[in-house]
């Protein structure tokens, strides 16, 4: 507005125009105009101020200004946010997959079974690393191996491992300064594990004596020891043995089968004083150029004098550390191959796409798409690890049956869904279409086409779905609406405000 | 009446004042006494809800008068048959804002 009058009065000009920029754009220049005219009558009406000019009157008038471009403001974003969260919008699908991939996400950081199982494939050490076991996987839970095989491979095992350690769980209670006691989960282990492991042990404590070590886990130390760090160094007893307490674990510090508290390393002659039958977990690690590192291998064990052999497995710490990313990418390829068989995989035709529509809509489809299915793979992947690790399922086999049947069928019908829904959704304005209409007869199929159309409740098109599919009409297909159906489609969802 | 329409009391006297010649945002303001926060609001919903029209004046009036061209409001059909309704419902409504006052102020 350039008239002179406007000039006189910056102020007001420049609070009107203030006011105007919280009015949404495309209303903008009209409520400028509106109130610019009326402006211009207020202050013809109102009294002069001090140099002249009328004030008082504008200035609530300006000031009544902010107030419509607030509750325009107001108004504007909760027709938004209705919009975004209506019922069958693309962006209310896309932040309900987004808000249960975060949940699950939240979930998997939150249970601490999850976290390690899923984690802990970035271990540094695991490469050549074998639990050898009687009993495949099962060995990895309960422990399988004898005390008196252990000693006897030791020495006759050099050529294939270098290095091969012995640990016993076992739970006692550890006393402390005669007051303090805890019932702890301890590992008992040939004092080579660290080493065997590639981590630093750390050096004796200087109290002279040659006792054994203990290392507590740092849950088991807050738990149960209130986190005092005054407890590194002070002597233990364990089942009437005096330890010396070397050090706390940092909570990925070892990650080895069987859930421990603490870890107990005994030099051999206190290890050989144990039943010769006790059972526990053997570690062994594979020399380089023998075998393949991170597969499962057997070993074949015969008896001294060759009559009879006992078979083992030996597998690979960084294969079963890897399980639950192996198993879903496992299951994520062969919902792939077996999606077919659900669904047919054809998105439908869309002739009118030909240049008719701005790129950024037809991109918009596509993004779409592949923002679920960006969204999709991370859920199911989440969602299946929480459930078969926070379920307290003690069998380990049990747990990877479960996460292998949530993910693939969650993948399998997470992928069949993201299909048919898109199939469904108008390509201008993303909606789930609506209204379905029978059309034609099975009889005249030859003639014409006979099946079901949906509609746009935006007024965009009709999607076409035939009943029977036919070399002329094979898959669905969208027809496009013109300008002149535009005004049989109103927007029902505008609340009506200024209504009691 | 199930179809009645409900409108506020603020509503129901912007639409009187309308009614009754005051075709301006800023007269209705004057007459009714409402500041400018609230008749504008008001206005534009009784405009979405069809029972007013609003329409700018031409130019060249404006020019004419050397002042930027207005915004004046109408009342339809449906706005009437409202305000009937209305000012049985608020029946100071009418005595509130007349016409012959709406004239003389």
């Amino acid at each position: 507005m350039s008239l002179p009058f406007f000039r006189s009065l910056p102020a007001s000009v420049l609070i009107l125009h203030s006011a105007a920029w919280l009015v949404p754009a495309e209303e903008r220049k009209e409520w400028l105009a509106e109130w610019e005219a009326e402006l211009w009558h207020v202050c013809r009406t109102g009294e002069p101020g001090l140099n002249g000019r009328p004030r008082s009157h504008s200035t609530g008038f300006c000031v009544g200004a902010f107030q419509d471009a607030f509750w325009l403001k107001w108004n504007h974003l909760r027709s938004a946010r209705w919009r975004v969260l209506r019922r069958g919008a693309a962006s209310r699908c896309t932040l309900l997959l987004a808000v249960w991939a975060a949940a699950s996400l939240l979930l998997f950081l939150s249970l601490p079974a999850a976290r390690n199982a899923a984690l802990r494939s970035f271990h540094r050490n695991a490469d050549g690393l074998f639990v050898i076991s009687r009993s495949g996987y099962s060995g990895m839970q309960s422990p399988t191996i004898g005390l008196e095989e252990y000693l006897s491979w030791k020495t006759a095992t050099r050529q294939l491992f270098s290095g091969i350690a012995f640990y016993q769980p076992l739970s006692k209670r550890v006393h402390i300064l005669k007051h303090r006691s805890a019932e702890l989960a301890i590992g008992r282990a040939s004092d080579n594990l660290f080493q065997l492991l590639n981590r630093p042990l750390p050096a004796d404590p200087p109290n002279g004596e040659h006792l054994a070590r203990l290392f507590l886990t740092q849950a088991a130390w807050r738990q149960n020891f209130n986190a005092d760090p005054a407890l590194v160094g002070a002597i233990a007893e364990v089942a009437g043995q005096r330890v010396v307490i070397a050090g706390i674990l940092s909570p990925d510090a070892l990650r080895l089968p069987g859930h421990l508290d603490a870890w107990l390393l005994e030099d051999e002659e206190q290890l050989a004083k144990l039943p010769k039958r006790s059972s526990g977990f053997l570690l062994a690690r594979m020399r380089r150029g023998k075998l393949r590192l991170d597969e499962w291998q057997h070993m074949t064990v015969y008896s001294e004098d060759g009559s009879r052999s006992n078979r083992f497995d030996c597998i690979s710490l960084a294969e079963e550390e890897r399980l639950p990313f192996s198993i879903f990418v496992f299951t994520l390829i062969v919902a792939l191959i077996a999606l077919p068989a659900t669904t047919p995989l054809p998105l439908g035709e869309y002739p009118h796409h030909d240049g008719r529509l701005p790129w950024a809509v037809r991109a918009r489809r596509w993004v779409f798409f592949c923002s679920k299915i960006v969204l999709f793979v991370p859920l199911v992947y989440f969602t299946s690890v929480d459930a078969a690790y926070g379920c307290q399922v003690q069998n380990a086999n049990t747990v990877q049956y479960i996460q292998l049947g949530l993910s693939f069928f969650g993948f399998l019908f997470g992928f069949r869904w993201i299909l048919q829904d898109q199939r469904k959704r108008c390509p201008v304005c993303l909606r789930v279409l609506s209204n379905p209409a029978r059309v034609g007869e099975a009889s005249r199929n030859f003639l014409a086409w006979n099946g079901t159309e949906w509609i746009c409740t935006n007024g965009h098109g009709l999607l076409h779905i035939p009943e029977l599919p036919t070399s002329w009409f094979g898959t669905q297909r969208w027809l496009d609406l013109d300008a002149s159906w535009h005004p049989l489609f109103s927007d029902g969802c505008v609340p009506s405000a200024g209504v009691l | 009446m199930a179809n009645e329409p409900k409108l506020s009391h603020t509503a129901a006297m912007i639409l009187q004042t309308i009614h009754a010649g005051q075709v301006y945002g800023f007269s209705v303001m004057e007459a009714t006494g409402l500041p400018s926060g609230t008749v504008y609001p008001a206005m534009r919903r009784l405009e979405r809800d069809g029972l007013i029209v609003s329409k700018w004046e031409q130019q060249s009036i404006a020019d004419a008068q050397q002042r930027p061209p207005r915004k004046y409001y109408k009342v339809t059909r449906a706005g009437i048959a409202t305000l009937q309704v209305m000012q049985k419902r608020y029946p100071l409504l009418q005595k509130m804002i007349s016409a012959s006052e709406v004239k003389n102020a």
